[in-house]
């Protein structure tokens, strides 16, 4: 099996704090690989470690075939990120923004126009492409980073919650950018708090807690192993612990 | 809080730790020299509330009196403006508290009591009264601490309108920033007006003083009918009839006091309101300028640094503290242009005295370089969410750095060449060769400015607000500080170069010939630092992508 993303004993530090804790992704190519686990379980950590906005404390990883700690540009040219922040220029406008990326991925620019054209119109952004990122809401931002992250015709797309603060519109219009990506064989690494999405595209995934992976693997075969007609939902609470949680009645409300 | 700044666990390492310990020195050091201000602030207000009680009506420590009061009133209006707009309440937020909206609107007012200039104010206003009834005056004390007291309502009441208002101006985005920008530029200009007004600084050529000529009688009487509603005037002439025991006049005056302030708390309180009910609108949406043009590749340079490089100057062209760099040496040129025009082509600064359009260009365009540091020595954390965007992408460390220097470059260019142009055709004079120094001379001091702004942008990157036109958009107090040592270390070869050919050889011609050579070294030396500079980026990239 050809892996998109591997890593061994990936660990990060943040002085005595581990927040990442020695984990063993595989991430095969063309698959939908969905990241989930419970806030502050490292997610964030571990794609900035993939994507090389971290440098990891141990273990060693392979993106599309190559270090990235060696070769970073390299691994640079081949792979998309909407990271958290969406990582834009404010004083840009949304086709500065697609011509700046593609620029620095050397893109002629007849070729760099054509593609930011059809990416502004897929994403309904063609009206608000002069207008600057600062005025965007949050959803257009999350369109344009999408856009960006698109625009060099990635192989692997990481997406740091990309269905978070966006409408159902712009939503649909993420997940059939992304099923289109797929169909073209690409591979997704994607991380969401929203398990009927993940459920829905995932064909793999991979649960971290407390820093360590508690489960990885196709999405049908965990569900299977934690017993049958369990949801996602059940079988990411079962694996995080969220079930062992104290209740408390708050009988005054 | 300096402890506190050292040992702050959220930062990733000792040189994070010093950056946020420098930054913290500034308040702490402020808040240190606050006591001793306010001592002797308050003997200040004693001894002249003793002299005015003492019939010294005329007393030298009365007028400093006047003057601080005067600037308190003035602090109160353009406060609010330089606070970074993070820094500002956001009374829509109060909203959501089950808070009638008249308390709203004393807690926002009251909290103008914290500004500096207010902590100041109280102790002058008590001890002046103090120091009245010490000099046998306890009536006048009275009066006087009245009025003091009306005094600071009306300081408050003016700080909660100033804020008010600015809420509702900078709510439109695009009105904020223009805004932001006409303080950029007025101040500077008001601030150099008495030099500019200034009947001595007119002189012959010979050097000789022509005879003073008056400031317009209409524009003296105006300033006096201005003053004479100013809330500090009228609290200082209330003191003076006390003292004098002119009661009938000083509770007049008081009245008037009160009055003014029941009028702005009024309008304060309208304004407040009026923040409350509207919408939290952004303005219209803004187009980019000059589409197409931005795509184009600079020669010279990868694509990828390229690229880079015209988002820098975007950026600088699109905010209000960019713009006001590229806008200062108009400023310049119009100030000190005007200073020469009245000094019949010459200016003096003390014992210094400029002649010349060469020296104006010379000037004005150091200037312009200058300007550019809160820019280029915060290079990296200025592009706040953008800066992801670059260290994600395919971009070497060595394009990234040559892209933020010429793009630095970029911002400065332009100004500068003006500066040097429109002083050549208006002034002119002087020999070319030392016009050609100038340019030559310049582009030996970026060449050496430049690795230094990259090494301190990625040693103490800050998180600014280019929108604010105070220290909210200044570069980190270590950055700053650098940058002028390392502006003024640079500006000292080209000035010694251009001595020695002028004074030594007496051969203006060799000024830029020897300049020029000295760009050769520049160059060498600036590639020498740079590759530092490339270490020094890649081992703080983490440390830029958590900003």
């Amino acid at each position: 099996m050809e892996l998109a993303v591997e890593t061994r004993g990936l660990t990060r530090d943040f002085g005595s704090f581990r927040a990442v804790d020695g984990i063993d992704l595989q991430v095969p190519a063309g698959s939908f690989y969905g990241f989930l686990g419970p806030n502050g379980a490292g997610k964030s950590t571990t794609i900035k470690c993939l994507t090389g906005l971290l440098k990891p404390s141990g273990g060693s990883m392979t993106i599309l075939g190559t270090d990235p700690l060696a070769d970073p540009v390299s691994v640079k040219r081949r792979i998309g990120v909407v990271p958290e922040d969406l990582a834009l220029f404010d004083r840009l406008t949304a086709e500065e923004t697609l011509l700046f990326v593609a620029q620095i991925h050397g893109i002629d620019i007849a070729t760099a126009r054509a593609r930011a054209s059809d990416l502004l119109d897929v994403m309904d952004l063609k009206d608000a492409g002069t207008t600057l990122v600062t005025d965007f809401s949050h959803g257009m931002r999350k369109k344009l980073s999408l856009a960006a992250a698109l625009l060099p015709a990635p192989r692997l797309l990481f997406l740091d919650e990309p269905f978070e603060g966006i409408d159902a519109v712009a939503s649909r219009q993420i997940k059939d950018l992304m099923q289109s990506f797929l169909s073209r064989g690409g591979t997704i690494f994607l991380t969401s708090h929203i398990l009927e999405i993940v459920e829905r595209l995932s064909t793999h995934i991979g649960v971290i807690a407390r820093g360590k992976l508690v489960a990885q693997g196709r999405i049908d075969e965990l569900r299977a192993g934690g017993g049958i007609g369990k949801t996602l939902e059940e079988l990411f609470i079962g694996l995080v612990g969220g079930e062992a949680r104290p209740q408390t009645s708050l009988d005054w409300i | 809080m300096l402890v506190n700044a050292l040992e702050r666990t959220g930062s990733r390492d000792a040189l994070e730790r010093f950056s946020i310990a420098i930054e913290k020195l500034g308040p702490i050091l402020a808040a240190i020299l606050l006591i001793p201000s306010s001592l002797a602030i308050a003997g200040l207000g004693a001894a002249a509330g003793y002299a005015l009680a003492q019939q010294a009506t005329h007393s030298i420590l009365f007028e400093v009196c006047r003057y601080l009061l005067l600037a308190v009133t003035a602090l109160a209006i353009v406060g609010p403006l330089f606070l970074p707009a993070a820094d500002r309440t956001n009374p829509i937020r109060l909203l959501l508290l089950p808070i009638p909206r008249s308390v709203l609107y004393v807690a926002q007012s009251s909290s103008a009591f914290g500004d500096p200039w207010n902590l100041l104010a109280l102790p002058l206003l008590t001890c002046l009264a103090a120091g009245m009834l010490a000099g046998g005056e306890p009536l006048g004390a009275l009066l006087s601490l009245a009025a003091g007291l009306v005094f600071i309502v009306i300081v408050v009441g003016l700080a909660s309108l100033a804020t008010s208002v600015l809420h509702l101006l900078v709510r439109d985005r695009r009105r904020g920033e223009l805004i932001a920008l006409l303080f950029i530029i007025i101040i500077p200009v008001v601030s150099m007006l008495p030099a500019m007004l200034d009947p001595g600084s007119r002189r012959s050529r010979g050097g000789a003083a022509q005879p003073h000529t008056a400031v317009p009688s209409w524009l003296s009487a105006t300033a006096t009918r201005a003053l004479a509603v100013v809330p500090s005037q009228i609290y200082i002439a209330a003191t003076g009839n006390a003292a004098a025991r002119r009661y009938p006049a000083a509770a007049a005056q008081i009245g008037m006091l009160a009055t003014m302030a029941l009028v702005l708390h009024g309008l304060g309180a309208a304004a407040f309101k009026r923040v409350l009910d509207s919408p939290g609108s952004s303005g219209a949406r803004r187009g980019g300028s000059m589409p197409g043009a931005w795509s184009r590749r600079i020669p010279g340079l990868s694509s990828g640094a390229s690229a880079v490089a015209l988002a820098q100057l975007r950026l600088a062209l699109r905010t209000p503290r960019g713009r006001s760099i590229m806008l200062s040496p108009l400023i310049m040129f119009l100030v000190f242009g005007a200073m020469m025009y009245r000094g019949s082509g010459t200016m003096d600064f003390g014992h210094i005295r400029f002649g010349g359009g060469l020296s104006l260009a010379m000037f004005a365009s150091a200037m312009s370089l200058l300007s550019m540091l809160p820019i280029a020595m915060n290079q990296f954390a200025v592009d706040g969410a953008g800066l992801t965007m670059g260290l994600l992408s395919p971009l070497t460390d060595a394009d990234m750095l040559r892209g933020k220097a010429v793009g630095n470059g970029l911002i400065i260019v332009g100004p500068c060449l003006f500066s040097i142009g429109l002083s050549y055709l208006v002034f002119g004079g002087g020999s070319p060769a030392l016009w050609a120094s100038i340019p030559l001379g310049l582009i030996s001091i970026y060449l050496l400015v430049a690795p230094v702004a990259a090494i301190t942008s990625a040693m103490f990157p800050k998180v600014v607000d280019l929108n604010s036109i105070g220290r909210g958009s200044n570069a980190h107090g270590a950055s700053g500080l650098a940058g002028l040592l390392s502006f003024v270390v640079a500006g000292a070869p080209p000035v010694l170069l251009a001595l020695l050919a002028t004074r030594i050889f007496h051969r203006t011609a060799f000024a830029p010939l020897f300049i020029a050579a000295w760009c050769v070294v520049a160059y060498g030396i600036g590639r020498l630092m740079f590759v530092a500079a490339r270490r020094i980026f890649q081992t703080r990239r983490e440390n830029l992508a958590l900003l």
